[in-house]
């Protein structure tokens, strides 16, 4: 739903989706983060209509009920003349059942039971740990995010995020020629493959499934920034926090990961994307259309000149105009409406890529070499199938399996 | 009655010439954009252009940028040569977006010359229509404003910057590749 370091303050709120159910997440004057329904209880109005800001009241436009900022119903106009027995305690916004937070990350579910956060982040939070925790400070967002509505299934934007390391070279030909390594001259591949969609190493890269999560990354510990034109100061920045990271989260983490090209799909709709620092979370508006809201992300104790360099980089590449995060909104709505035709829809996609290819890998997770590889994009599938064949919210989550030994890295 | 409000806030009109080549200029501008001729289209910036676009606030009106933790983003934020590398990756023949080509229309209206401190420059107020169209039936419309400072050099006309305001928080179309 949210990160801490957009509310940091009592009052302070921001309005987001959870599904097509408008929230209301904000710091009361106690200092505690809740969620709300942004539906007035007494006709159903948006009692806020603002994006963000601070308040200590969310007064309904419609006959003046007003709430405060941590939920209650405190003021009804004209309540003693034209109510007998209005009990206010009862008529609160509604709360978001669970509002749990990790390191920083706000987390919402309507869900009364089922998993914690914690439970359903499980190993992933190896992973998480490499970008919320890389410092005492951790991360934050910065700035409004950017937001794009697309006549588009909310799952192809996903799993085309999270796992298509095949597409970017191709799909996004056009930009892959003037921005970053190839564009500025520096190499004649970019994240292992050649400048003309030929040659190809998958060396030291790979995916990696997390049930119900996912990660890919090149493993290479700088290649994030393989895309910026002017990735100098952010590389400078890197290493020298690196031996402090090492310190932190191990050597795996610390050398292999940290400054990777690294996307990390929480399931169903966060990808977190180290490197190109941005995060992005996919919201659905029905079956054929969905919002995509992108905030660029860095460590808190970034300094602004490298803060600057990344806020820019996101916008020109996966912003609202990004060089490359125009090319993808055409296949993905392609894809969602091909099958309007019946013969069309009888036909099936096709995800084997690398499948039974595996490597060993240090960290927690079954991996599969390679980030062209179609790993990630399978597990998605596989746990929304999961998901929405479970009986019940106990059943969301795949059976556990042994934990790997070394998962400490 | 209150007493009698100066129309324009922005400054002393251009005269009636400068106005008229002004005009001329953004109208050409516009054209050159339309027929995808970057390259033309580059050489009426000045290289120092700073080229903005900002995403539009829904906030409430006492939760003005600046009183608020949440800062401003841009949608465009660019320097001349980030312009140049936009306008390449258009001419790389990789788009595949653009193949078949997209069309553009571009009509710019409402165009207000004024005068500034430095008598070479003018700022340039004006409201424009940008019509995509791709494919069978791919049409978007997007209106805005734009403010422009633009400098009479002797090589011509040359706009210094360009912000635009384009009032969507949501954008309702696949990309916003295209310059306004
Ligand atoms: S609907 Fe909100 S006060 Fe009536
Ligand atoms: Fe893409």
């Amino acid at each position: 739903m949210g990160h801490d370091s957009q509310i940091p303050e009592a009052g302070d709120f921001l309005r987001t989706y959870m599904g097509e159910d408008d929230v209301i997440v904000v710091r009361g004057e106690d200092g505690e983060v809740r969620a709300f329904l942004n539906a007035c209880s007494h006709r159903g109005n948006k009692v806020c209509h603002a994006e963000w800001g601070k308040t200590k009241a969310f007064t309904c436009s419609y006959h003046g009920w007003a709430y405060d900022n941590m939920g209650e119903l405190a003021a009804v106009p004209l309540e003693e003349a034209i109510y007998d027995n209005l009990d206010r305690s009862k008529l609160g916004l509604v709360p978001v059942a669970r509002v749990q937070n990790y390191k920083g990350m706000i987390f919402g579910t309507f869900a009364e039971e089922g998993p914690d956060l914690e439970e359903y982040l499980g190993d992933m939070k190896y992973y998480l740990d490499v970008v919320l925790d890389a410092s005492p400070e951790g991360m934050e967002l910065i700035g409004t995010p950017f937001r794009v509505e697309i006549r588009g299934n909310w799952k192809l934007p996903v799993e085309n995020a999270i796992g298509d390391g095949y597409h970017v070279a191709w799909a996004h030909a056009g930009a892959m020629r003037v921005v970053g390594t190839i564009g500025q001259g520096r190499g004649e591949s970019v994240l292992g493959i050649g400048k003309d969609n030929t040659g190809f190493d998958d060396s030291g890269q790979m995916q990696v499934a997390i049930p119900p999560h996912t990660v890919l990354s090149t493993l290479d510990g700088q290649s994030g920034y393989a895309l910026y034109d002017n990735p100098g100061p952010c590389i400078e920045y890197l290493e020298q926090v690196r031996p402090s990271v090492v310190e932190r989260l191990g050597d795996v983490r610390g050398t292999q990961l940290l400054g990777s090209e690294t996307h990390m799909g929480v399931f169903p709709n966060l990808q977190i994307i180290q490197g190109l620092n941005l995060l992005r979370v996919i919201h659905p508006k029905g079956p054929g259309s969905f919002e995509v809201a992108t905030y660029s992300m860095a460590d808190k104790n970034t300094p602004d000149e490298v803060k600057d360099i990344i806020v820019k980089h996101v916008g020109q590449t996966f912003g609202s105009a990004g060089i490359l995060e125009g090319d993808d909104g055409d296949f993905t709505e392609a894809i969602t409406h091909s099958p309007n035709g019946y013969a069309t829809r009888q036909m099936k996609g096709w995800l084997g890529m690398a499948q039974g290819r595996t490597m060993d890998w240090d960290g927690p997770g079954d991996a599969s070499p390679g980030i062209v590889n179609e790993l990630c994009q399978r597990e998605f599938y596989t746990q929304w199938q999961r998901t929405m064949l479970a009986e019940s919210v106990s059943d969301i989550l795949p059976e556990q399996s042994a934990q790997k030994e070394s998962a400490n890295g | 009655m209150a007493k009698k409000q100066k129309i324009a806030a922005v400054g002393k009109d251009t005269n009636m010439e400068t106005a008229y080549r002004i005009e001329r200029f953004l109208a050409a501008e516009a054209r050159t954009l339309d027929e995808e001729r970057y390259d033309d289209w580059l050489a009426m910036l000045d290289e120092s252009i700073v080229y903005k676009m900002p995403i539009p606030m829904n906030t409430y009106r006492r939760n003005r940028p600046g009183k608020s933790s949440i800062r401003e983003t841009m949608i465009y934020d660019e320097s001349f040569e980030k312009l140049k590398q936009r306008a390449a990756r258009e001419d790389t023949g990789m788009v595949w977006l653009n193949d078949p080509a997209t069309h553009h229309i571009r009509t710019i209206t409402n165009i207000e010359s004024f005068c500034t401190d430095d008598a070479s420059v003018y700022d340039v107020r004006s409201k424009f229509t940008l019509l995509r169209s791709r494919r069978d039936k791919d049409h978007v419309s997007h209106t805005g404003l734009r403010k422009d400072l633009i400098q009479d050099t002797n090589d011509g006309l040359k706009i210094v910057a360009r912000t635009v305001f384009l009032p969507e928080r949501v954008i309702v179309d696949k990309n916003l590749n295209m310059f306004f």
